[in-house]
């Protein structure tokens, strides 16, 4: 071990305010950016989210909270935890299943639904997560049919159709899908590069981790610091954070916690994992240091 | 974290629960089925690289076939003996992508190997497939949305920022690309997956082979796993050169691209799943002689198995054969969404395909 080494370690095994959070984070993002939590169904991840943080409570809108400290000043550190997906619009009768967006005002990327053509997808029924795919013209079939030079417009969710291999609508009601179940792209979080991880809204889960270390990491707060990761976000004009506020404000002072990220709103939304390491150390001193 | 570790992190989520799940309530040849299957679709072999693939299959033939790899690297197992040589052959290859160069900010550049639309491969994960190990990168979405099937040219981002960089990585010009892919069971017998396009060929003419019953063949069978079906039918072409005038009848073992979908027309290509093989009479390469369709109908009867009669596009390994005087009698399964990364099956297809491939070989 060289001197350097043997230095830095000794510092960091007497010195409680220096901790190490990249393994924390990473773990913590690739298992949020695995989560889904379609806008105003998130349901799922904040189950998760309580289980992962003890003191943590769902309030009436669905986003989880937990208050840290005590005392003056009262502030709010947050991130955002839904995503735009979809829901099941109908069942058809020979089994496939039609799609309605949640969200989206928002999208940066033009081809977003198109992203579903022709991939897999996950529905979230009643009995389970259920894996399909949805249909994409074959394309032995499709040769010598266009016509040349004729447009060929871009794929938009009215052209879903959801296949789970289902044969009938009572098929599909036998896997516990109806109207309203959540679906989204099948979440594969992807290593790649130097600490790169891509996966649908990865940004905004790589916040959410980092926030959620933070938390783990039990900093010393100045008064007292409402954590909370807020629901619809993506729909109806934030109404999870300004609920938040409303229930248990008023704050001297708020932050939300975010990630940079490129290729947003692409299947492969790729943040940089030292970017939330980074980001856990500064929610950490912003918790602690005095407003 | 270094990315090996990362990908340790990863398993967790990767391995998505229920994927094989009601594999114990399967009837056995279902389950044989997907247990052959399975493993030829988790395994990458872009055309002109089907090496890992010849690999599964070698490991997966019964301890008595004796196989040989030709120099462009078909398969061969030879059973029985005397004329008129049968040949059935299906293709190991799938389609994907090849680097052709690296650019000075560490992009690949690629181009395509087999007919698909690209479109289906922008913004996901991708996988380099290096000389010593698969590196990890992202197809770069692009920055438009005009068309739908055809974006720019598409580039893989491996994480990097220079040409050395990318290079340090072990990736080089020639190394082929797919996207992960992973075996998933649907409802009922159903499953997704990429390149079951002609996986389940392959896995239906083992699955045959090794319920070969081979007291009773009355002259030889020759089953081939083919190379570069996806760019030309090229393996397919070295062995139609090599068997010369021999063959009788060669029989393509490959997808029958099915119009069973909302999205497809319905004036061909009528085929649903679940209903059995399909003699694939008429496609973009051949064309059946009735005679020869109404014969394997009536083994398909005698035998109980079950067949459809359709037809498709495509072309098949097969069609290579008849300039040689061979009759080319095609046996497909119906297959949704042909070479897009959600193909879908019904594993009692495969079961009938390899029934029928069996039935073929020993009464025909």
């Amino acid at each position: 071990m060289t001197r350097l080494r043997l230095a830095l370690s000794l510092f960091l095994s007497v010195s409680p305010t220096v901790r190490l959070f990249g393994q924390d984070v990473d773990r913590l993002a690739v298992r949020f950016a695995g989560m889904t939590a379609v806008t105003g169904l998130e349901r799922a991840m904040t189950d998760s989210l309580t289980a992962l943080l003890p003191g943590s409570t769902r309030d009436r809108v669905g986003n989880v909270t937990l208050t840290l400290g005590q005392g003056e000043p009262k502030r709010l550190l947050s991130c955002p935890l839904d995503e735009v997906g979809y829901v099941v619009g109908n069942i058809l009768p020979d089994g496939f299943l039609l799609l309605r967006r949640v969200g989206g005002a928002r999208i940066t990327y033009p081809l977003f639904d198109q992203q579903l053509e022709g991939h897999r997808v996950t529905v979230f029924g009643s009995r389970g997560a259920v894996p399909g795919v949805a249909a994409v013209k074959s394309t032995h079939l499709a040769r010598g049919r266009g016509t040349s030079g004729s447009p060929d417009p871009v794929f938009t969710v009215d052209n879903a159709y959801v296949d789970v291999g289902a044969s009938s609508a009572a098929d599909v009601r036998g896997l516990g899908i109806a109207a309203m179940a959540p679906v989204s792209l099948a979440k594969h979080p992807h290593a790649y590069g130097d600490r790169l991880l891509a996966a649908p809204a990865a940004g905004r889960r790589a916040a959410c981790a980092a926030l959620a270390a933070a938390v783990q990491a039990k900093p010393k707060v100045r008064g007292t610091v409402v954590v909370a990761f807020t629901v619809q976000s993506l729909y109806t004009g934030d109404a999870g954070l300004a609920s938040v506020k409303a229930l248990l404000g008023p704050f001297a002072e708020t932050k939300t916690a975010s990630v940079a990220a490129r290729y947003v709103d692409t299947a492969v939304e790729t943040v940089a994992l030292q970017d939330a390491e980074a980001l856990v150390q500064g929610l950490v001193a912003w918790m602690e240091a005095s407003p | 974290m270094k990315a090996t570790t990362l990908a340790l992190a990863l398993l967790p989520v990767s391995v998505v629960p229920s994927l094989r799940g009601l594999a114990a309530q399967d009837p056995p040849a279902i389950r044989d089925a997907q247990q052959v299957l399975s493993r030829l679709v988790e395994t990458y072999g872009v055309s002109g690289t089907e090496g890992p693939v010849r690999d599964q299959v070698k490991a997966l033939l019964p301890t008595w076939a004796k196989a040989e790899t030709d120099t462009a690297g078909n398969l061969w197992v030879r059973v029985g003996q005397g004329n008129p040589v049968v040949v059935f052959v299906a293709h190991l290859d799938e389609i994907g992508f090849r680097v052709t160069g690296i650019r000075d900010d560490g992009s690949l550049e690629l181009e395509t190997r087999g007919g698909f639309y690209p479109s289906l491969f922008e913004a996901q994960p991708a996988l380099v497939h290096a000389d010593k190990s698969d590196v990890p990168g992202v197809f770069i979405p692009r920055d438009s949305a005009f068309t739908r099937h055809t974006p720019p040219s598409l580039r893989v981002d491996v994480g990097t920022t220079s040409k050395e960089a990318t290079m340090a990585r072990g990736v080089s010009p020639g190394n082929t690309i797919t996207m992960p892919k992973q075996y998933v069971r649907l409802a009922g017998t159903r499953a997704t997956g990429r390149s079951f396009d002609d996986r389940v060929g392959s896995a239906a003419q083992l699955l045959a082979l090794r319920r070969l019953n081979r007291t009773v063949l009355q002259h030889q069978v020759i089953f081939i796993w083919s190379v570069r079906e996806e760019i030309g039918l090229d393996g397919a072409a070295v062995a139609a050169r090599a068997l010369g005038t021999t063959p009788r009848r060669v029989h393509a073992i490959d997808t029958f691209v099915s119009a069973d979908s909302p999205l497809e027309l319905s004036n061909f290509g009528v085929a649903p799943i679940g209903r059995g093989a399909v003699a694939r009479a008429l496609d973009n390469s051949s064309v059946t002689p009735r005679a020869y369709v109404d014969s394997l109908v009536r083994v398909a009867r005698a035998r109980g198995v079950a067949l459809q009669v359709g037809t498709t596009n495509g072309g098949n390994d097969g069609s290579v054969f008849t300039p040689y005087g061979v009759v080319d009698v095609p046996i497909g399964w119906p297959l949704r969404y042909s070479h897009s990364p959600a193909e879908v099956i019904d594993l009692k297809d495969v079961v009938s395909l390899a029934d029928m491939i069996r039935a073929v070989a020993e009464t025909w």
